[in-house]
């Protein structure tokens, strides 16, 4: 039985479902544009500040039946349901696109966007993803800059400095919030499972921010926080999967294998809001100062730097967290992850880290292999935290 | 259509390309003892960076060409092997797996060496062999995978040893002037791309302790523009019906033009192809007996698969003329190079790899090498784990039927996996488009 405001969540739960039916509304409530964007490092701020609604374009749970003429069966779920939804028009909500990651898959399924949609504007502000370079800031710099003038002509709105400001204080206030669930999440004495918590991120990366932030208010402010952790359960955390939100029945079944999950690396979770905005700089800097910190926080598997690794900043967390094993969900054919992959394992190995990896597909994963996979898993843990204890 | 496979082979390969191939066995033979002669080693992927290392007094090694190395010559599997042991799932490029397996194997080699333990099994010493590297330098254009294969090489060895990025952008083609090699875009990403080489000239200085040559790289500039000039003019030949070298034999070229050091005899090789080639059309010998269908190749080569895919091709009377491969990339564009002042150019050639551009420039270059070569169909080759290969080539087969009637097929394979392969697919859809071009002659025709 959940503990969050039922209300709130039920409302969250329908946004998240379908966000191209809140986008239409939210438009004919507001006459202004729509402005979609992909993963995993959009600066939505800037959306924001022109009046539009930025949406995060979400992986569709329908199957996929005209993208397969546009993407083969060998691209990750999440740009194959791209190419499709834009294909069969789902995507014509959206008065614009925009992207900033290079990952080779969603330039494919961007592309299949301009094919199907040549009246669309179609913007791709590459962002440097080798961090550690002198140039790097500079160029990411002028991609904003470009980023803020392409937003400026779809929308017909200039963006103020003072406005770009307040929404970048919109953002953070949003994200602030929800790592406070987060923490209250990590120390055990809020209940919040791991398909809610995707939720209450999910539907922040579609929904106008000021309303999803009183609804967060509202959840936070009707959650029962205990006074202890429950003990007995295998405390677990969730890696990986990208750009796609995994599916929530994956994540019930996880947690009703006996193990409760209590923080993650997902991208529909805590990647995506790990990091704030720098609200003390001109905001614009400030926008192409985030990206590059988010990964000084949430070390990103598709940038390139040597400076910080994902597998240390998952030990970290593992420490942080007290999670006794990690479960890797890897959605199939995602390169980043798959090239990433063996360091993981290697890191966690070394420290006597339980893990399982699960890949899933678009198409779904048999629920019940997986729930005798998780029940062998959660076993596992417990044997061995038994013997780390003796 | 009944077809008896490779009955009797129609192809009639240029003989001047065994020259080639003989350049490139002995430049990897001299790389596999470059520590022995004292050696600095500068592992790379993606763009054809090696003039610099040359002109910096680097050997060099290039990932996907000693991938592509080893499945030509059936010898991956050692290399996939160890690399699937550490973890490398096999839908990864393949590429990045075999060349992460061999890194595995060269660093696994080189703590046993040190460590004192002997006993390496035979089946890794090909692997193993390749010298490990003093640093790296990843310039890869397009594809995200290329990136992130080298910082994925670097925590293979132990995070200890430099890595350079030359971050190239990619020609998105997206405002109103854009196009091939046109608009303000591709002046401004010159721009930023020629100010990386820069950057990497002195990171090269700071390895190697030396100052970098620039009479060198002048000088081997001068020879990889001249030789760029022949190879093209020597393609162009091949616009020829029926053509007198096909694009296996481009492929045969690609070694020398894309990583070979640049001197006299890199001059003199495409030279002899040229040669060969006007040779043929004086007698009128052509390099596929009965040609009566020209076919573009786009995907990169099943490197397990050459003389099999050459073989029958041909088998069914079909010259594959040109690709996106061979004809768009390797210094195709030898009048940007000013040898005098060679950065620029060299960074427009890295960033108009044909993994690069939008699909918008993409088609443009498709409908010409369509009109150029007179081209009846496409084969593509659904290259299982390249996706900046595959992104765009639905589209592209869509493209070429819309603008100009050219039929294509689909067959699935990959780089250097064999086991993606699927003939039976292959000849069915052969077949198919073989057929649907057959129709289109004879409505003509009426
Ligand atoms: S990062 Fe992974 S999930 Fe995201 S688009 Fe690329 S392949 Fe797909
Ligand atoms: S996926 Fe293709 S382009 Fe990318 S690194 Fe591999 S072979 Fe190269």
């Amino acid at each position: 039985m959940s503990e969050l405001h039922a209300p709130s969540m039920a409302m969250l739960q329908t946004v998240a479902d379908d966000p191209v039916t809140y986008a239409n509304n939210w438009k004919t409530a507001h006459q202004r544009p729509v402005v979609g964007s992909f993963p995993m490092n959009f600066p939505v701020e800037l959306v924001h500040a022109a009046g539009a609604l930025p949406v995060i374009i979400q992986e569709s749970r329908t199957p996929i039946t005209e993208g397969r003429s546009l993407l083969a069966e060998f691209y990750c779920g999440y740009t194959r349901s791209v190419a499709d939804q834009a294909a069969i028009g789902e995507l014509d909500v959206f008065d614009a696109f925009a992207a900033a990651d290079h990952c080779v898959q969603l330039l494919g399924a961007v592309d299949a966007i301009r094919y199907t949609r040549p009246e669309k504007p179609v913007h791709f502000a590459q962002f440097t993803s080798a961090m550690d370079d002198a140039w790097t800031k500079p160029r990411v710099d002028g991609r904003i800059a470009e980023l803020r003038s392409q937003i400026e002509t779809v929308t017909g709105t200039a963006v103020e400095t003072d406005t770009l400001s307040a929404s970048i204080k919109a953002f953070n206030r949003n994200r602030q919030l929800l790592r406070h669930f987060y923490e209250l999440r990590r120390s055990g004495r809020a209940r919040i499972t791991a398909s809610e918590m995707q939720l209450l991120v999910k539907s922040s990366m579609v929904m106008d921010i000021d309303q999803h932030t009183a609804a967060l208010q509202t959840i936070l402010a009707e959650l029962p926080v205990h006074d202890e952790a429950p003990d007995d359960v295998v405390r677990l955390h969730i890696s990986g999967h990208f750009c796609h939100a995994p599916r929530p029945e994956i994540l019930d079944v996880i947690e009703e294998s006996g193990a409760i999950v209590v923080d993650d690396d997902l991208y529909t979770g805590f990647r995506y809001i790990s990091t704030d905005v720098p609200e003390s700089q001109d905001p614009l800097a400030a926008l192409s100062s985030w990206y590059l910190e988010r990964n000084v926080k949430a070390p990103c598997p598709t940038r390139v730097t040597s400076e910080v690794d994902w597998d240390t900043y998952l030990l970290d967390s593992i420490a942080a967290s007290g999670a006794s094993g990690v479960l890797v969900l890897m959605a199939k054919f995602c390169e980043p992850h798959m090239l990433y992959y063996p360091e993981l394992r290697k890191a966690l190995e070394s420290h006597g880290i339980p893990s399982l990896l699960i890949e899933t597909e678009h198409e779904g994963i048999p629920v019940e292999k997986l729930r005798t996979q998780m029940e062998t898993f959660v076993e596992r843990i417990r044997r061995h935290v038994t013997t780390v204890a003796v | 259509m009944q077809t008896e496979l490779f009955q009797k082979d129609k192809t009639n390969k240029l003989s001047s390309t065994r020259v080639g191939g003989k350049m490139t066995a002995d430049y990897w033979e001299n790389i596999f003892t470059a520590k022995e002669r004292g050696k600095h080693v500068v592992w790379y992927n993606g763009a054809a960076m090696n003039p610099l290392f040359q002109a910096a007094g680097l050997e060099w090694c290039h990932g996907e060409a000693f991938a592509a190395r080893l499945a030509a010559q059936h010898l991956e599997e050692p290399a996939q092997a160890a690399g699937a042991e550490y973890g490398y799932i096999g839908e990864l490029c393949s590429y990045a797996r075999t060349h992460l397996g061999c890194a595995v194997l060269t660093q696994q080699s080189r703590t046993e060496s040190e460590t004192g333990v002997v006993g390496l099994l035979d089946q890794k010493e090909l692997a193993a062999k390749l010298p490990a590297p003093d640093f790296f330098v990843n310039g890869y254009a397009g594809c995200s995978t290329g990136q992130q294969w080298d910082a994925m090489t670097y925590r293979v060895f132990d995070r200890k040893l430099p890595v350079f990025n030359v971050s190239l952008p990619m020609l998105w083609g997206n405002k109103p002037d854009a196009g091939y090699m046109r608009g303000e875009e591709w002046v401004e990403v010159s721009d930023y791309a020629e100010g990386q080489l820069r950057e990497l000239i002195t990171f090269l200085e700071h390895q190697t302790g030396r100052p970098f040559d620039w009479d060198v790289l002048s000088e081997s500039m001068s020879f990889i523009k001249r030789a760029s000039e022949l190879r093209l003019e020597a393609m162009q030949l091949c616009t020829h019906a029926p053509t007198p070298a096909t694009y296996w034999d481009w492929v045969a070229s690609i070694a020398p033009i894309n990583f070979l050091p640049g001197n006299q005899a890199l001059v003199d090789y495409f030279a002899g192809v040229k040669a060969e080639i006007e040779q043929r059309l004086r007698d009128g010998v052509s390099a596929v007996k009965d040609e009566r269908y020209r076919v573009y190749f786009d995907g990169i080569m099943n490197w397990n698969k050459l003389g099999f895919l050459t073989r029958k091709f041909a088998e069914y009377d079909v010259s594959v003329v040109a690709g996106r491969y061979t004809h768009e990339s390797f210094w195709q564009e030898p009048q940007l190079i000013d040898v005098d002042n060679p950065l620029r150019g060299m960074a427009q050639h890295y960033l108009l790899c044909p993994l690069n551009h939008g699909l918008k420039n993409l088609q443009e270059l498709l409908l010409r090498r369509l009109d150029e070569y007179a081209i009846d169909g496409i084969a593509f080759h659904s290259t299982r784990t390249c996706r900046a290969m595959t992104n765009p080539q639905t589209m592209l087969a869509k493209t070429a039927e819309r603008e100009r009637g050219v039929k294509s097929f689909f067959f699935e394979g990959d780089v250097a996996d064999a086991s993606f392969y699927n003939d039976e697919l292959f000849d069915s859809r052969l077949e198919a488009m073989l057929e649907a071009i057959d129709v289109q002659r004879t409505k003509s025709l009426v």
